[in-house]
This record gives structure tokens, sequence and C-alpha cells, in this order.
């Protein structure tokens, strides 16, 4: 069985998730489609992005940054989510069981 | 989902939510089913390394399904859990589907709220492509929304359940690559967000910004931050995504 903890924050964010989603349509005639607070919308999914992955690859070590390198090349020439995970996956896995 | 065919008008101007739209859009999205399916599996294997249960998991995909909330928030996946930072996090990577919301509200004007909020459970970045492409072909149809929708939504909890059904076991060096599939889950989201060289200086200084506040303030806000700063960069600089 799930702790409340645990099942208490998914239902959170799962809440925060659902309400994002109805919200733009509820609220359409409220949501800026351009203009500066558009252009932030726009402008942040990347360098929170990037954010997220210099810290991962900062605290997961060599494991962690080789495993992005090959995700990020995988992404690039494969052009597939799936495979590029899968290829990362693979590329921790060997890090991991050489050191 | 109980759908009356309305109108079926190939290009019409009116929005319309038909039976065949939905069918059309299930077979459109049909190679969704595998590759989500294979995504949802790895993210099914991150949540088993962490030692989340199966109901556990699936309701995380169920009632967020957001591979890139649901990876962030994984990220930050340490007890007791930073909630707060959590939902901040989740409201700044989510923030697109305000916009695609209100596209679709402009693209289904006229349709029943009562008819259209349900699909809406359902929107994923790819579903909504979909959609906007297909209403210039075919002109607007809420039932190719949902139906490109459903099988998005069944390949990511399905293949997060599968994680758990199939006997692979996140142990020893299969754990430690599991471990790495929230960070790699972004990383593959890169190349989509990358808009040419002016993107060199606000990601240094949003990788910079995380990683001393990683260092001093914590990480689970070192994203928050960093993105913070990198997108005021962007800003100033002018960018637009």
């Amino acid at each position: 069985m799930p702790d409340l903890q645990t099942v208490a924050a998914i239902l959170s964010i799962g809440a925060v998730s659902i309400a994002m989603r109805l919200s733009g349509y509820l609220a359409a005639d409220a949501v800026p489609k351009a203009g500066s607070v558009a252009r932030i919308i726009r402008l942040a999914p990347g360098n929170l992005s990037i954010a997220f992955v210099a810290v991962g690859c900062f605290a997961g070590g060599w494991t962690s940054f080789i495993g992005s390198v090959a995700a990020l090349t995988g992404m690039v020439l494969l052009k597939r989510q799936w495979a590029a995970l899968g290829v990362g996956f693979i590329a921790a896995a060997l890090v991991a069981a050489l050191r | 989902m109980d759908m009356t065919i309305i109108h079926s008008g190939c290009g019409s101007a009116s929005p319309v939510f038909t039976a065949a739209g939905f069918g059309r859009g299930m077979r459109a999205a049909a190679p969704f089913l595998v590759s989500n399916g294979a995504a949802g599996m790895v993210m099914g294997l991150a949540y088993q390394g962490l030692g989340l249960t199966l109901v556990s998991a699936v309701l995380f995909s169920l009632v967020v399904y957001s591979g890139t909330a649901q990876a962030v928030t994984l990220g930050l996946w340490r007890f007791p859990l930073p909630v707060v930072a959590m939902i901040t996090a989740c409201i700044a990577t989510n923030a697109r589907y305000l916009v695609m919301g209100a596209h679709l509200r402009q693209l289904f004007s006229g349709l029943p709220r009562r008819r259209v909020l349900p699909t809406l459970l359902l929107l994923a970045d790819a579903s909504w492509l979909m959609t906007t492409a297909d209403a210039e072909r075919n002109g607007a149809d809420a039932g190719y929304f949902l139906g490109s929708s459903v099988p998005m939504a069944v390949g990511w909890i399905g293949g997060t359940a599968l994680a758990y059904v199939l006997p692979i076991k996140p142990t020893g060096v299969i754990a430690v690559a599991a471990s790495l599939i929230p960070l790699a889950f972004i990383v593959t989201l890169l190349p989509g967000q990358w808009r040419g060289a002016r993107m060199w200086l606000p990601w240094s200084i949003s990788a910079a910004a995380a990683l001393v506040t990683a260092q001093f303030v914590g990480s689970s806000w070192a994203m928050l931050i960093g993105g913070a700063v990198g997108t005021g960069v962007s800003f100033l600089q002018g960018d637009d995504a």
C-alpha cells in the first residue's frame, strides 16, 4: 500500500496539472496571447529544462553526464524520444558497470 | 464518452464533435500507443527505482499525465517531500497548457463546455499539435482531439503499469541507470526547445544559476531559480520562442 504522504503529494501535483489543462480553456479571454506574459510563458520551458539538466548532471556525476549526453545525441540523430531514452539508459548502465 | 454527431462537414467553418473525427484521430495517433508505451515504461522503471508501489506509479501517470512534470517532480523526490517546490515546478513546466487550452477554446468555440472540458484531461503537446494541423485540413473537430489523445494516454499509463508487471527489477547497474530516466527525459526535450545561437547565453546563465542555487540554497529550488534567471535573460535580450 502506498503511504499517505506519497498519495497526497501525487494528488496535489495531479490537481495542479488538471487545473492547468482546464484553466486555459475556461479563462481563454484572460490568457494573454501576446505581450510580455505570453513571451515569458514561451521562453520559460527551455530555461527551466536546462537548469534541471545542469543540476541533475552535477549531482549524478559521470553516470548522469554520459547518460544525458548519450540521450541527447540519440534524440538529435534518431528523433524518437523512446529510442533516445533507451540509448541514454544503456549508456548510463555501461558507465555504472565500469565504475 | 458519449458522442453525438453534431455535424460532419469536411473543412466546415463551425466546430464539430464527430465520431468520424474520433476514429480519424485514433488512427492517426495509433503509433503513439507504442512510443508513449515505451516512454511510460521507462518512467515506470524510474518509479520502481524510487520504491513507489504500482498503485502510486499508475496514479502518478493517470492524474498528472505529463512526462515533463512527472520527470521534474521525480527529480525532486526525497523525503520529506518538497510538495511546494514540486507544485511550483509543475505550474512552471505546464504553463504551456494555458496557451494550448486558450487556443482550443477558439478552435472549438460554439461547442458546449460540458462536452469539451472532459476531453481536456487528456490534453498533450502532440494531440494539440495534431488537432491544430487537422483543423486546417478538415475543420475543427473535438472528436479528432479526443481520438488522437486516447492512444497517447493509454500508451503512457499502460506503459507505466507494464514496467511493474514485466519481470524487470531495477537493481544494481539497472537501478543506477533507471535513476537517470527523469533527467534523460528532460534532456530529450532540449533539441525541440533550441532556437539557435542566441540560446547559449540564457541557457548558460540558467545552468550556472541553478548550480549556485543547488550549492547554497538547495536542489529543490535550483531548477526554478535557475530557470527564472535564464528566462529573464532571454526576455531582456528580446528573444521569443
